[in-house]
């Protein structure tokens, strides 16, 4: 018993549990309103979209590179998805497919450029943000989508028990995914090994060039993922979804503990950071 | 392979000297800083031809000016990411400055010489304390940064209720439409002495080397008696300054100090800050830096814009095309490299 408790404490999401824990309950003595259901839908909706922002982060961080086209993949996607909804009237489920496999290619883009040139991540997504997020501008005309169809906006508002609200569950399923994929799964070992040490992971037979395509293309999914619970959230296909990302999805990582050389990351923890 | 297959290099023709000299020409024409004048003259070449007045004095004149404060964040940024740190709050601290140069100018009644001097001293001091937080916390510099962009912005917009400062002195504004013989901004030669002065630092002085020493291996700098975590808060105070004269140039440029110039929380620095040291050759590890490569990346970046802007190739496509051009630049030099790689070797 005792063991079990001094390991969560030198855990990675112990500390940032504790100080969600403790600022919930000073937030909560000082306004009672915080705690109110309604509080804590909005709370939960935020927590939804910006989880699924840091684990697209996050596992760029885990190969030991950056990604800073996530809000450009996301906000392209977004308005994509909007886009054949307002303009084409695709039913949603058809749009958000297609948004969700673009994602997946603007991924495998960016970790193809990058393993296929050996250039730094860093520029390669610079780069790419910039066309991205161009490509947005020149869709929309910086003008939001308002005409989304019914069914996505109900989810979008809806809520379990009238808390928890139905855009949190693709957060939960692909965080259980995530911890199962990194701890369980070869992939996700591969993923780890390789922003550990690239040099030792080649030795031992792991593709490189594999593994970081397949992270950018999870990377990928996951940000327009996240853009489209934003436009489902919003109720319209806004331009702008994906501009004030960035941060965002470096902060809750690194506060959870991802330690930005690479090899290392935590997925309670990167939730709990967002 | 013998030497006679490697091709002449260099204007004046000799062919293939000794192999010493030969191994040092391949390091130059391998170097970054050669890569981005070559792209530079590819640039501007191609964009000679397809535009109309790229090379008029007047665009000379606004791509001087506007070259100047990118290079200048640009340095802002490399001071700090040499030591393997980051500081995310440049923009932050630039406005910050900026708008404390402003209050002083007005409300105080400072003269402007000592109001620019109390402002550059705000952006060391705003630097110190996350040099200071990040050296005593053993955080990384890259989470107290991230905060303290929030908290220096939150505070400028708390104490200045987000108003400009407009009734500066006409030195401001007229510095910023100098134009030395008809299209040099002298804005341009503030960024180049603090280029010098960078130069002179790193490559002549004890403080410089102790700076790059640290970067590159902390402990091994430890070991050798170097006061690490006082080197790295210096650098962050340099980079506090550095951000602070940026601004302060950029207030030349608009002719008021302006709280939201650099963007909400000062986010719209951060891509062009990056964009200078890594396209210049720092490693975003630490332990190299470079001064020229840095503006030399900066300057290509925001002559590629220029250029863009006048081919006219619509509006909202523009920044699509930014980003494919940067793609193409770097592309370009990856190839450059490559081959002269291989010509090594063979």
């Amino acid at each position: 018993m005792n063991g079990s408790f001094a390991n969560a404490v030198r855990s990675d999401w112990f500390g940032p549990l504790l100080v969600t824990i403790v600022a919930v309950a000073i937030v909560g003595g000082f306004n009672p309103s915080f705690l109110s259901p309604l509080n804590i839908q909005v709370l939960l909706l935020a927590i939804a979209v910006n989880g699924l922002i840091a684990f697209s982060q996050m596992l760029i961080i885990a190969i030991g590179q950056m990604n800073l086209s996530v809000g450009a993949i996301g906000g392209l996607c977004a308005i994509v998805f909007a886009g054949m909804m307002d303009a084409w009237h695709v039913p949603a489920s058809l749009a958000a497919l297609t948004a969700l496999s673009l994602g997946v290619i603007c991924g495998v883009i960016n970790g193809f450029l990058i393993a296929r040139t050996g250039i730094s991540a860093f520029v390669i997504t610079l780069a790419s943000l910039s066309v991205y997020k161009g490509i947005n501008l020149g869709i929309t005309h910086a003008q939001p989508f308002y005409d989304i169809s019914d069914g996505v906006k109900s989810i979008g508002q809806g809520a379990i028990f009238g808390i928890i609200p139905w855009l949190m569950l693709p957060t939960m399923a692909v965080g259980l995914a995530l911890w199962f994929m990194l701890n369980r799964q070869p992939i996700g070992r591969f993923i780890l090994a390789v922003g550990g040490n690239q040099h030792a992971a080649e030795l031992s037979g792991i593709s490189i060039a594999n593994t970081v395509v397949i992270a950018h293309a999870l990377s990928g999914f996951l940000a327009a993922l996240a853009g489209l619970l934003l436009v489902a959230r919003l109720q319209m296909g806004q331009p702008t979804i994906g501009d004030d990302w960035l941060i965002l999805s470096f902060a809750a990582p690194v506060i959870g503990g991802a330690v930005l050389a690479g090899g290392h990351v935590s997925v309670p923890a990167t939730l709990l950071g967002g | 392979m013998s030497y006679s297959d490697v091709p002449a290099k260099g204007p004046s023709g000799d062919i293939v000297g000794k192999p010493r000299r030969n191994a040092t020409e391949t390091r130059f024409y391998l170097t970054n800083e050669f890569g981005l004048i070559a792209l530079i003259v590819v640039f501007a070449l191609g964009f000679k031809f397809t535009t109309e007045g790229f090379f008029s004095a007047f665009n000379l004149f606004t791509l001087g000016r506007i070259a100047a404060v990118n290079i200048m964040i640009g340095l802002a940024m490399m001071v700090v990411v040499m030591t393997g740190g980051l500081n995310l709050a440049v923009g932050a601290i630039g406005v910050c400055a900026a708008m404390t140069c402003g209050y002083l100018i007005e409300v105080v009644g400072l003269p402007w010489p000592l109001a620019i001097l109390s402002a550059v001293a705000l952006g060391a001091l705003l630097g110190f304390i996350n040099g200071w937080t990040s050296v005593r916390t053993g955080l990384h510099s890259f989470i107290i940064t991230l905060a303290t962009m929030s908290i220096f912005f939150g505070v400028m917009i708390f104490l200045t209720r987000a108003e400009s400062y407009r009734a500066l002195p006409p030195v401001f504004a007229a510095f910023g439409r100098i134009k030395l013989l008809g299209f040099f901004s002298p804005l341009l030669l503030v960024s180049l002495m603090a280029a010098l002065v960078l130069g002179y630092l790193y490559n002549l002085t004890a403080v410089g080397r102790e700076m790059l020493a640290a970067g590159a291996k902390p402990e091994a700098a430890e070991m050798s008696g170097i006061n690490v975590g006082r080197i790295f808060i210096y650098c962050h105070m340099l980079s506090g300054a550095l951000a602070a004269c940026a601004a302060l140039m950029l207030v030349a440029r608009n002719g008021a100090a302006i709280p939201s110039m650099a963007g909400q929380l000062g986010q719209d620095w951060l891509l062009i800050a990056f964009l200078g040291p890594v396209l210049g050759g720092t490693l975003l590890a630490g332990g190299k830096a470079s001064v020229l490569g840095t503006c030399l990346g900066a300057f290509l970046v925001t002559m590629l814009t220029s250029g863009l802007l006048l081919l006219q190739l619509g509006d909202f496509w523009i920044q699509s095309f930014l980003g494919l051009l940067l793609l193409a630049a770097v592309l370009m030099d990856k190839t450059r490299r490559t081959f002269l790689a291989r010509r090594n070797m063979a």
